[in-house]
């Protein structure tokens, strides 16, 4: 062979010419076989791609009769070339898939491709494998259909990711499922405990309330129509069963009142805080000279706020500052109001000269059954129906106090806009 | 004979039974009361079934006062029934109750209560309620009841076609 400058090979042979039985020297054949090594050189190229792919790249006959078989196929099914060329292609189907190989069979004689179906095979060892597979015809030199090229890529691993999502999608929707029926279920057990509650409190206006009429009814009318037969001590009595009744009746009033407080629909108004806060002290003879001194201070900008609730709210606060004052000591009671918070709360205070409330107490205040004093005639649930009701409003309450120095209680709601504003 | 129609009353405790019949008393109310001790009797009464099919022992009442909690039927289920009754529908009807839920006067009202009064604590108070209704409701008020009777009357007349 001769390799020239040029990059032309030349494949030269002699032979030796003779003329009867003379030799007469040689005849040099020169053959020029440049594009038949370039053509050697790609087929070997080709061979080495299809060798080292990591994918199984076989060839078959249209008979389905395995040609060649590459050291990724080789990998994936678990054959050497020896065990399978020659050999069938449905060694690799499973018995559930023996009519796939027809059918590709069929479609390849039309000269259709069958492009990244995925499927099952079976290994060398039996197991099973998912893949994608690729088959092209092959055809000769002149476009008849010979054979089919094969490639078939491994992939298991991404079923199996396909399928652990798929699990884990099962599986998450299932839990949210699971969280929807218990967050249903739980609804259910509240609106359950809220009908029971309601029940209860309406079992509270009613039955409770019956025995207690009749209690405080007849203690009355003893009192009245035998009046002449009862000592005094005997009245004094009466007067104990009839203050007790009252209380008890006071006490499932508050009760019921808190209820309705805590559960009500509160539809919030413009209220005219001032105006509100003369509609009290006006309806309320406690409020008034002499029994008590009560001035509203400054100006008293609009709240936003459930009428009812906060005339309930106000008169608490008024009732417990006009109350819980030293004996003999005449109640003094200032109100009046700042905006907070940006302007965008408004807070009503009330001070007061009674007793105060220590720092323990305080805390404790506006729980619901929480009496500071013994002495003072109170069910404990005044100020649980104002925090409750301030709350529902959107507010907040609160106090600064201390033993002996009277209390200032605040309410804070939002501010009401005014319509120019 | 209008002016002493009974009236009923339909209250399942002993206890505010003697309280308004007392009051009654006090007040000085000619018209009886009658009591009946639930609701299911109070349908009765009105419906003149039962016991109560005697109309001369019996009358329908000119008023009738309605407690709302009695053990089987309610008093709303008795309003209820009552307002769907021709021949009693237009009666007017006072609910007496302790209860002061808006839920309760709201409903009483929407089933055609004519009135809702909450029981009073005390005798004193019921007595000032019982004037009450005996000043509005039996002397000042003119309900209906009495046109119904009047129909009632003329369809009972003796007509006799067969002697035509």
């Amino acid at each position: 062979m001769l390799e020239l400058s040029d990059d032309r090979i030349l494949e030269r042979f002699s032979r030796i010419q003779s003329v009867q039985g003379g030799n007469v020297g040689r005849v040099w054949s020169l053959c020029d076989i440049t594009s038949r090594n370039r053509a050697e050189e790609v087929r070997v190229r080709l061979a080495a791609i299809v060798e080292s792919s990591d994918d199984a790249i076989l060839s078959k006959t249209l008979d389905g009769i395995i040609a060649t078989w590459n050291t990724g196929a080789e990998r994936i099914f678990g054959y050497a070339p020896s065990e399978v060329i020659g050999q069938p292609v449905t060694i690799l189907i499973p018995a559930d898939r023996a009519n796939e190989e027809p059918q590709i069979l069929e479609k390849l004689k039309r000269g259709e491709r069958i492009d990244h179906y995925e499927t099952v095979r079976r290994r060398k060892d039996g197991t099973l494998l998912d893949i994608a597979l690729t088959v092209s015809p092959v055809k000769d030199a002149n476009g008849r259909i010979i054979g089919a090229s094969k490639i078939a890529r491994d992939i298991t691993e991404r079923k199996r990711t396909e399928r652990a999502l798929r699990e884990a999608q099962a599986k998450l929707s299932r839990y949210a499922e699971d969280l929807e029926k218990q967050v249903a279920e739980r609804t259910a057990t509240l609106r359950e405990t809220i009908g029971e509650l309601e029940a209860f409190s309406y079992s509270i206006s009613h039955d409770l309330r019956a025995p207690l009429r009749a209690m405080q009814g007849f203690a009355l009318i003893l009192a009245e129509e035998c009046a002449s037969q009862i000592s005094p001590e005997g009245k004094e009595y009466i007067r104990r069963i009839t203050t007790a009744a009252e209380r008890m009746d006071r006490l499932t009033q508050d009760v019921l009142n808190y209820s309705r407080v805590a559960r009500a629909e509160l539809p919030l108004e413009r209220i005219d805080t001032e105006k509100l806060l003369r509609d009290i002290l006006e309806s309320y003879p406690m409020f008034h000279a002499p029994a008590a001194d009560i001035q509203l201070e400054g100006t008293f900008p609009l709240v936003l706020g459930n009428q009812a609730v906060l005339t309930q709210c106000i008169s608490n606060l008024l009732g417990n500052a006009v109350k819980f004052v030293a004996p003999g000591v005449t109640p003094r009671v200032r109100v009046w109001a700042e905006k907070v918070g940006d302007g965008k709360m408004v807070r009503l205070f009330f001070k007061d000269n009674g007793l105060g409330i220590d720092k323990e107490a305080q805390e404790m205040i506006f729980g619901i059954f929480q009496r500071v004093s013994q002495s003072y005639e109170g069910t404990g649930i005044g100020l649980a129906i104002v925090k409750k009701g301030v709350e529902r409003m959107g507010g907040a309450v609160g106090l600064e106090s201390g033993l002996a120095q009277g209390s200032t209680f605040w309410l804070e709601l939002n501010g009401a806009k005014i319509d120019n504003e | 004979m209008i002016l002493t129609k009974p009236i009923l009353y339909a209250e399942d405790d002993p206890n505010d039974v003697f309280f308004m019949q007392r009051a009654f008393q006090q007040a000085g109310i000619v018209n009886p009361l009658h009591i009946v001790t639930n609701g299911t009797l109070a349908i009765d009464y009105l419906a003149g079934a039962g016991p109560y099919a005697n109309r001369e022992i019996y009358p329908l009442p000119c008023l009738v006062l309605l407690d709302l909690n009695m053990p089987g039927k309610s008093g709303l289920d008795v309003l209820k029934w009552i307002r769907t009754q021709p021949s009693v529908s237009t009666l007017p009807i006072v609910v007496i109750t302790s209860s002061n839920q808006d839920s309760d006067i709201h409903r009483a009202y929407l089933l055609g209560a004519n009135g809702y009064l909450i029981k009073p604590g005390k005798p004193d108070e019921l007595l000032v309620m019982v004037k009450g209704i005996r000043d509005y409701w039996l002397a000042q008020n003119r309900s209906p009841a009495s046109w119904v009777n009047l129909v009632d009357e003329q369809k009972s007349a003796p007509t006799n076609p067969q002697t035509e």
